[in-house]
Order: C-alpha cells, then sequence, then structure tokens
C-alpha cells in the first residue's frame, strides 16, 4: 500500500493514539514505582536488602496489603508491557486500516514476545 | 540508588549515551550488584526512557513506525536469544564484553566531530528534517529489484529505504547485544538505518527510539520470569533515570559538552579498564 493510500487512521492518527498509550503507561508505570519506593522508605528498606522474588500470585495480596514489593513489581509490569500495548495497538490500527502486511508484523512482534514469556516461565522453573 | 540512576540519566541524556552504558557498571561497581542484575534493571530503565521518548517522537511523527515495527521483529527475537545466552555465559566473559563496549563507545566520543549523539537522543528531543545518508535514493523511479516492494512500503516522505536484509541481520544482532549488555542498541541500530539503509539520521534516531522498549521487553520479561530483577533496585534507579533524562534534555541546549565529552570519556576508559579486571578475576 503506498503512503497516499494510508488511511488517516494508520498514519498519523494512530501515531497521535500509540504517543498517548505510551506517554500513559510510562507515567502510570513510573508513578507506581514512586509509590513503591515511597513505601520502601516508609518501611525502612534499602535497596540492597536481599531481593524479593518475583510471584505473580503474591501479586494482589501484596499490592492491596501495601507492600513496597508487591507496588514495586506492579509498576515493573506495567512498565515492561507498556511496548507490548503499543504493538497491540498498532495490529488493531492496521487492521482497521486493512494494512494486511502490517497487521502480520505487529502480531508477529506479539508472538515472539509470547514466546519470550514462555521460555522465561520454562527456565525460571528449572532454575527453581 | 536514585542519585546514580539521575546522574546515569542526566548525563546519558547529555552526552547521547543510553541509561545502559552508564547504569551498569554504576550498579556493578559502585554498589556491587551482581552484573546479571545490573543488567536486568538497565534493562527496565532502558524500556523507561525509550517509552517516554518514542512517545515524543511519535506525537512529532519523527519516527518511522512501520519500518520500526519491521524491524523491532527482528531485534525482539535476537533479544530473546540474548536474554537466554546471558543465562548461560560466564559472568567474566559478559564483563569483558562490556569493556569492550565502553572502549568502543568512549572512542566514538573523541572521535565524533558534532554529530548528533547515536543511542538515545533524551526524552524531549526535538525532530527536523535532514538530509538521508549518502547514497539514499529519493525519487521513486528507482531501479526495482527484490525486496524493493516491501522496502518502498516502509519508506518515508524524502528518502527510500534500502538494504532491508542488512536491516535484518543488524537488527538480530543489536537485539542480542541489548539483552547481554542491558542497553537500547542505538549504537548499532543508528549507523546501520543511516548508513546502510539511507534512514535520515534524525528518523533514525527517533526510531531506534521506538524500538528499544520492545527489544529491552523482551529479554526483560526473561530476567523478570529467571529472578534476574530486583525490584528493590529497579524503581529507584528508572525513576532516577527517567528524572534525569527528563532535566539532562532540557538543558542540553544550554551546556557546552566538548569538556564534558573530553571528561566523561576518560571516566568510561577508567570504568572500561575495571570492568575488565572485574573479567580477569
Amino acid at each position: 500500500m503506498s503512503q497516499a493510500a494510508r488511511t488517516p487512521l494508520a498514519g498519523d492518527a494512530l501515531d497521535a493514539a500509540l504517543a498517548r498509550l505510551l506517554a500513559i503507561g510510562t507515567f502510570a508505570g513510573v508513578g507506581l514505582l514512586a509509590i513503591g519506593v515511597g513505601l520502601m522508605a516508609v518501611a525502612g528498606r534499602s535497596p540492597l536488602d536481599p531481593k524479593a522474588q518475583f510471584d505473580l500470585g503474591r501479586l494482589p495480596v501484596d499490592v492491596m496489603a501495601g507492600r513496597p514489593e508487591g507496588v514495586l513489581w506492579l509498576g515493573l509490569l506495567v512498565v515492561i508491557a507498556t511496548p507490548s500495548a503499543r504493538v497491540a495497538a498498532s495490529l488493531a490500527g492496521f487492521a482497521r486500516a486493512g494494512e494486511r502486511a502490517m497487521v502480520a508484523v505487529s502480531a508477529a512482534i506479539l508472538l515472539v514476545i509470547a514466546v519470550g514469556v514462555i521460555i522465561g516461565t520454562a527456565l525460571g522453573e528449572s532454575a527453581a | 540508588m536514585l542519585g546514580a540512576g539521575a546522574g546515569a540519566g542526566l548525563f546519558g541524556s547529555l552526552l547521547g549515551l543510553g541509561g545502559g552504558t552508564l547504569i551498569v557498571p554504576l550498579l556493578t561497581l559502585g554498589f556491587g550488584l551482581p552484573l546479571r542484575d545490573a543488567v536486568g534493571v538497565s534493562l527496565v530503565a532502558v524500556i523507561v526512557t525509550s517509552s517516554a521518548s518514542a512517545s515524543v517522537f511519535l506525537q512529532r511523527h519523527a519516527a518511522n513506525l512501520r519500518l520500526g515495527m519491521t524491524l523491532e521483529l527482528f531485534t525482539a527475537t535476537g533479544a530473546i536469544v540474548g536474554g537466554i545466552v546471558a543465562f548461560a555465559l560466564d559472568v567474566r566473559l559478559l564483563a569483558g564484553l562490556f569493556a569492550a563496549l565502553l572502549v568502543y563507545v568512549g572512542l566514538s566520543m573523541v572521535l565524533r566531530r558534532g554529530a548528533p549523539p547515536a543511542e538515545a537522543e533524551g526524552i524531549a528531543a526535538a525532530a527536523d528534517d535532514d538530509p538521508p545518508a549518502a547514497g539514499a535514493v529519493l525519487d521513486d523511479t528507482a531501479r526495482a529489484g527484490p525486496g524493493q516492494g516491501v522496502a518502498a512500503r516502509l519508506s518515508g516522505p524524502g528518502y527510500r529505504v534500502h538494504r532491508l536484509g542488512a536491516g535484518v541481520a543488524g537488527s538480530l544482532f543489536a537485539g542480542v547485544v541489548s539483552a547481554l549488555l542491558g542497553i537500547g542498541g542505538g549504537t548499532v541500530k543508528v549507523p546501520l538505518m543511516h548508513l546502510a539503509m539511507g534512514v535520515p539520521l534524525r528518523v533514525a534516531t527517533a526510531t531506534s527510539n521506538l524500538m528499544m522498549g520492545v527489544t529491552a521487553s523482551a529479554s526483560a520479561v526473561i530476567y523478570l520470569l529467571r529472578g534476574g530483577i530486583d525490584p528493590y533496585v529497579a524503581g529507584p534507579t528508572a525513576i532516577g533515570v527517567f528524572v534525569g533524562a527528563s532535566i539532562g534534555s532540557r538543558v542540553v541546549h544550554r551546556i557546552d559538552l566538548r569538556v564534558l565529552r573530553l571528561l566523561f570519556t576518560v571516566v568510561l576508559l577508567y570504568t572500561a579498564f575495571q570492568m575488565a579486571r572485574k573479567a580477569l578475576g
């Protein structure tokens, strides 16, 4: 598809929508990390304390209890997921604009990231 | 650690280096963090700065979204390979690789003559028009060849992308390096897009920033699930880098960077020496 044939949704409007998404994700993630660091200070935790292990099952409980590690993990998850959310939003935008090649590229990127999650989980379990 | 992150973000922004180049040695040599944990934390910082700066670049239509996404398919693939390999490699080898990276970046800073930074231009970097690299094809009557249809779709106003195969290979390499060393990989991607693919430098820089987020997140997931990210270190460091990079992007035009660059080159080379000592045990 030539540039001229692109619909506005897959051009400037998509850029603007993705920019907003990235800004929201960044500020949400950094905001949660800031709250987590504040809770660290209140709890008297040092960055050099023994490492907290990631446990998705415990995350909601830790966040609700206001534990620093819970809020920090949530912030880190938001930070790490923001670029993938941008890719997912791009996929939707390209799909609505009928740019099939870019839909395929976006889907392939999400697939690669999903493979990373599966590999990471498998390696994490084997290391534990 | 907040201050260390802010310092890394500030100087990284002023000198055009990604946070990772500075954060990893700072956490390893300054705070005694294991190298692999420092790389995991650095990847988080890279995602934060990439998302923030990519937001600005997209808002200004400075980044080439289609080219960036096509190449980040390969940087993400490379990052997953790098994320797996990073846990299999001897830490001393990783330290040696990082020392080599620091020497390369330090020498690049000495040899650079006013060229815009390659790794990251800071959160509020402005985008403007600049000429494509020598050899870039500007007209639509260019001779068609294999991959030209795809390349044409990925081209932007005033320039035409070429040598897509080199872009794919280079992106895979950049992804592996990013995951192994916790850097954004702009030192590989920007010259690749600009010199090999004919993308204007400002567009290449903006597009590289866009790609860093997905690249770093692909390997950060592996680090996270393998216990390679410490939230107590990552939280303060990421906030510090975010704040430092924001300040740096606002004051960069008011500072004479020549002296700062020279001093920092000395610091980088000294840090490379320390990392090399770590590599040698």
